[in-house]
């Protein structure tokens, strides 16, 4: 599923726009997502994600483009009037209502009767696991219990999209990791899109379908999560996804779409995107993952003619549980990192190792 | 050696201070109000009689009537009227917020009495308004000059500035971004005010009526300059008992009538009041 | 390209700066008043106009009007004084020192709020003379004005410093600062434009009380106390002169606190961009 078809989007954006003043906020943004999407926008502060689902929420108007909702044009409709569900940062509950109340709440602005407003109350609070808490306030609640007050507010309405605004962002660690299992498993239960702000890449590929990637207003690359996480169009996109290696140094030969790529001395057969001649300076962004570190045991078989390695010496290990970082010093002096699974290394500190990975992985890009 | 409770420390003074000049000198006209006045002297000889002749006589009774309704339309009055004025400051008022506000309350640098004077310079029958009216050939308008209207145009000129300030340090403590959750959520302006800015700004508003309604209810001065011969009040008629006639221990009582007809208003809005749907989350607890 | 609600939200904004102005014009009437009136030659009858400073001269000949000025800024200042001071610290005590007696003691320092001023007046005259024997003196007076100061000073304080953070005090602390030296060097620099802005208003309120002043003072001589007096005999126009010079004064005021707003080199407490 890359892109959906314009006929079946949920969700249309066509060049929206946003400027404050001189600045643009957002620009000349095109996008369709789909009825069964878990879409995310994904950009560090400052990057327009916030202000785009604020277009879509109806919150900010536009300086120019369409929005359209299930191919309806809301360009010029108000936020309440275009029956979406929102979930805030910081869930703003309203504190003199109980939490039935504020659940209910956009049902009331419906007039939907009573006896189908509980009906729909029991299935949000079942659906959230808030049984029991009905008559409480907010300042009663933890934290996660607010947030999940937020969703079924959000979703009882079944609104025709939902958007979320950074909402795991003041949960601790351990919460957050199980709030993003649970609204992915809302979104395919329910069956209608998820547009979901962050600017957590963590969050964003455990959750999303599909990413979009914004800087300065504009979409960096968009597509589903694996493409953005192994196959970065830009620079940013490589660097702000995952966590990588950062290699400078220029291009010697270019062969059938493959780069030969010199750096300190090597060189590196590496794939590439964009624009790229001989002799460019550039960037190699090759993620921690992908390189693989044996020890120096394993020198003298070189069945890896076609990859790329390098020697070095092991600094160290930064442990992270399931995965230990490799901190290796190449006799270059130039330090790379590799990750692997912390349960089998063989390698001691201090020993020699051989850092290796494909011709085919990490991404190199002209500077 | 023990250590002095610091909260003690902090608040103990004004405590005591407010015990000793607002408690005590209360509970004083409490007790005179039993009392008796014999020419301009007060003597202890426990009696009803100054309460038996508040009910007996019915001009007190108008003059608490006359006094609780004109407070009743002035706080209306500065309600309706100072709620979008207080949410223009707070919402739109930006860097001058607080200028804008001082700006309310400058003009109680100048004395009270001389406020009003100029009010009747300009409402009065030499004044103003009717005399530009006159100048263009109409009939002055009879109902500015020495009437109730008069006096409680001049209420509303005194005390609007309270209610404006008090539904204004409500409003900045209000956290906006709530209006945006409801709107999404489906509420027009109207419905969301309805159900969010007004709970949630609803103590500030009773506590503005309050800071209304008490001194209008207790008001002399203003009657007496714009209010005209129908027009004297409670707290006019309670000044002469202390003034003019030396009357104390009738003073007293009628003191004592006002203080439990404020008190009344101030439990009546307090019931109004439901701590936990007010939003209120406690101050400051760390 | 704006849409209806778009629409309707600048009419709603426009409609509501319009009642704030004209708010403003409503309260500044009578002051214009007061100032035009106080050129006037006849002040009962100032219209058409005609102007003169007699009032002026005189008010600077008579010492009636000093002596009723300086009981006034007495009044005012020292009232002022002892507001904000208790007020200051019943706040800090009240916000930092959670206890189960905290509403008790907000009622005790808001009730006078919610007591006239009348009241206030004649109570304490009463108590003063009959109970304690002590007759009227600037000292009860400035005490019975600073009960209604001190309730506003609270109110006004409170409703800034609720969104104070305790945490940097409790910052200074860990980095060395005794409670006095922490108060001086982190509190009070951020709470200064609050505690101004009460001292400000319980001395106003003290400076111009006529109820207060009037029964605590017998014959002392105050402004307000003076315009009261003179009432019987048509208001003075030196008054009129006095309330144009104080206004004049606070209206410059005003305009130098906009300049520094406009400028920015003074913000007043505003976090906004």
């Amino acid at each position: 599923m890359a892109g959906a078809d314009l006929k079946t989007a949920s969700l249309s954006l066509q060049s929206v726009s946003r400027h404050f003043g001189p600045i643009r906020a957002v620009d000349g943004i095109d996008l369709d997502i789909g009825q069964d999407e878990f879409f995310s926008l994904l950009g560090p502060s400052g990057s327009g994600k916030t202000t785009l689902l604020r277009i879509i929420a109806g919150l900010e108007r536009p300086s120019a483009g369409r929005v359209r909702v299930a191919g309806q044009d809301v360009t010029e409709l108000p936020p309440y009037k275009r029956r979406i569900g929102m979930v805030f940062q910081n869930f703003l509950l309203f504190p003199h209502k109980t939490v039935a109340e504020n659940i209910v709440f956009p049902l009331r602005m419906q007039n939907v009767a009573r006896a189908a407003r509980d009906e729909r109350l029991r299935w949000a609070m079942k659906l959230l696991r808030l049984e029991g808490l009905a008559a409480r306030y907010p300042n009663e609640l933890s934290g996660g219990q607010q947030q999940r007050v937020s969703l079924a507010r959000g979703l009882i309405a079944r609104p025709a999209m939902l958007l979320l605004d950074e909402p795991l962002a003041n949960l601790d660690r351990e919460l957050r990791a199980e709030m993003e299992v649970e609204i992915r498993r809302y979104q395919k239960e329910l069956n209608i899109p998820f547009v979901y702000v962050t600017h957590n890449q963590e969050e964003a590929l455990t959750m999303s379908d599909r990413i979009a990637v914004m800087r300065g207003g504009v979409f960096e690359q968009v597509g589903p999560r694996d493409d953005v996480y192994r196959r970065p169009k830009t620079e940013f996109v490589a660097t702000f996804v995952g966590q990588s290696n950062r290699l400078s140094g220029f291009v010697e030969t270019v062969k059938n779409g493959a780069v030969a790529f010199a750096w300190q001395g090597h060189t590196l057969h590496v794939p590439h995107q964009g624009d790229i001649a001989a002799g460019d300076k550039a960037q190699f962004l090759i993620k921690y993952e992908d390189i693989e570190v044996a020890g120096a045991a394993g020198k003298g078989r070189s069945d890896h003619r076609s990859g790329n390695s390098l020697e070095g010496r092991l600094r160290d290990i930064i442990f992270k549980g399931q995965t230990a970082n490799y901190i290796v010093s190449l006799a270059n002096g130039a330090e790379l990192i590799a990750s692997a699974s912390s349960r089998d290394h063989k390698v001691g500190i201090g020993e020699a190792v051989s850092l290796r990975w494909p011709e085919t992985s990490g991404m190199c890009f002209r500077s | 050696m023990k250590r002095f409770p610091p909260l003690l420390l902090l608040a103990g003074p004004g405590i005591l201070f407010i015990l000793v000049t607002l408690i005590l000198p209360l509970a004083a006209i409490f007790m005179f109000s039993f009392w008796r006045t014999e020419s301009y002297e007060l003597y202890a000889d426990w009696n009803l009689d100054n309460y038996r002749t508040l009910m007996r006589e019915p001009a007190y009774l108008v003059f608490l009537l006359r006094s609780g309704l004109g407070a009743l339309a002035t706080s209306l009055i500065c309600l309706i009227y100072a709620w979008p004025v207080a949410y223009f400051i707070a919402r739109h008022g930006g860097r001058y917020r607080l200028l804008l506000v001082l700006l309310l309350a400058a003009p109680f640098f100048t004395g009270v009495i001389l406020r009003i004077a100029a009010l009747q310079g300009i409402l009065g029958p030499g004044g103003l308004i009717n005399m530009a009216l006159g100048i263009l050939g109409f009939q002055p308008i009879a109902a500015l000059m020495y009437t109730q209207t008069a006096a409680t145009i001049g209420h509303v000129y005194l005390f609007i500035p309270f209610m404006v300030t008090a539904i204004y340090l409500s409003l900045v403590n209000f956290n906006f971004d709530l209006l945006e959750t409801a709107k999404v959520n489906g509420a027009g302006p109207l419905r969301a005010f309805i159900e969010v800015t007004w709970p949630l700004n609803w103590i500030g508003t009773a506590i503005g009526i309050v800071l209304v309604f008490i001194p209008c209810l207790a008001s002399a001065v203003t009657p007496r300059f714009l209010g005209g011969p129908r027009a004297t009040s409670f707290g006019m008629s309670l000044g002469q008992q202390f003034g003019e006639t030396g009357t104390w221990a009738l003073g007293s009582a009628m003191g004592v009538v006002l203080f439990l007809a404020s008190l009344a208003v101030l439990a009546l809005m307090g019931l109004t009041v439901n701590l936990k749907r007010s939003g209120f989350t406690g101050m400051g607890t760390r | 390209m704006t849409s209806v609600g778009d629409r309707a939200e600048a009419w709603r904004r426009r409609a509501m700066s319009l009642l704030l102005w004209l708010l403003y014009i409503f309260l500044y009437a009578p002051i214009l008043y007061v100032i035009y009136a106080s050129f006037s030659v006849d002040i009962v009858w100032p219209f058409p106009p005609s102007f003169t400073t007699d009032a002026y001269a005189e008010l600077f000949d008579n010492a009636l009007y000093a002596d009723a000025l300086a009981n006034s800024l007495l009044i005012g200042l020292g009232s002022g004084a002892v507001s904000t001071l208790l007020a200051t610290a019943g706040v800090i005590g009240v916000l930092r020192y959670p206890s189960r007696h905290r509403g008790l003691i907000l009622i005790a320092f808001l009730a006078p709020l919610f007591v006239a001023e009348l009241l206030i007046g004649i109570s304490s005259l009463a108590f003063n003379a009959r109970l304690l024997g002590l007759p009227g003196n600037l000292f009860s007076a400035i005490a019975a004005n600073a009960v209604e100061g001190t309730a506003f000073a609270f109110l006004i304080i409170l409703a800034q410093l609720v969104r104070y953070d305790w945490q940097m005090d409790d910052a200074a602390m860990v980095f060395g600062a005794a409670p006095v030296r922490c108060f001086w060097e982190v509190t009070l620099p951020t709470i200064w434009p609050s505690l101004l802005g009460a001292f400000l208003i319980s001395f106003i309120l003290a400076f111009n009380n006529l109820e207060i002043s009037f029964y605590n003072l017998g014959a002392i001589p105050t402004l307000p106390s003076v315009a009261w007096g003179s009432l019987r005999f048509g208001l003075g126009p030196e008054l009129f002169a006095l309330a144009a010079l104080t206004n004049g004064l606070v209206f410059v005021l005003f305009a130098v606190m906009y300049v520094l707003m406009r400028t920015g080199i003074v913000r007043f407490g505003y976090r906004g961009g």
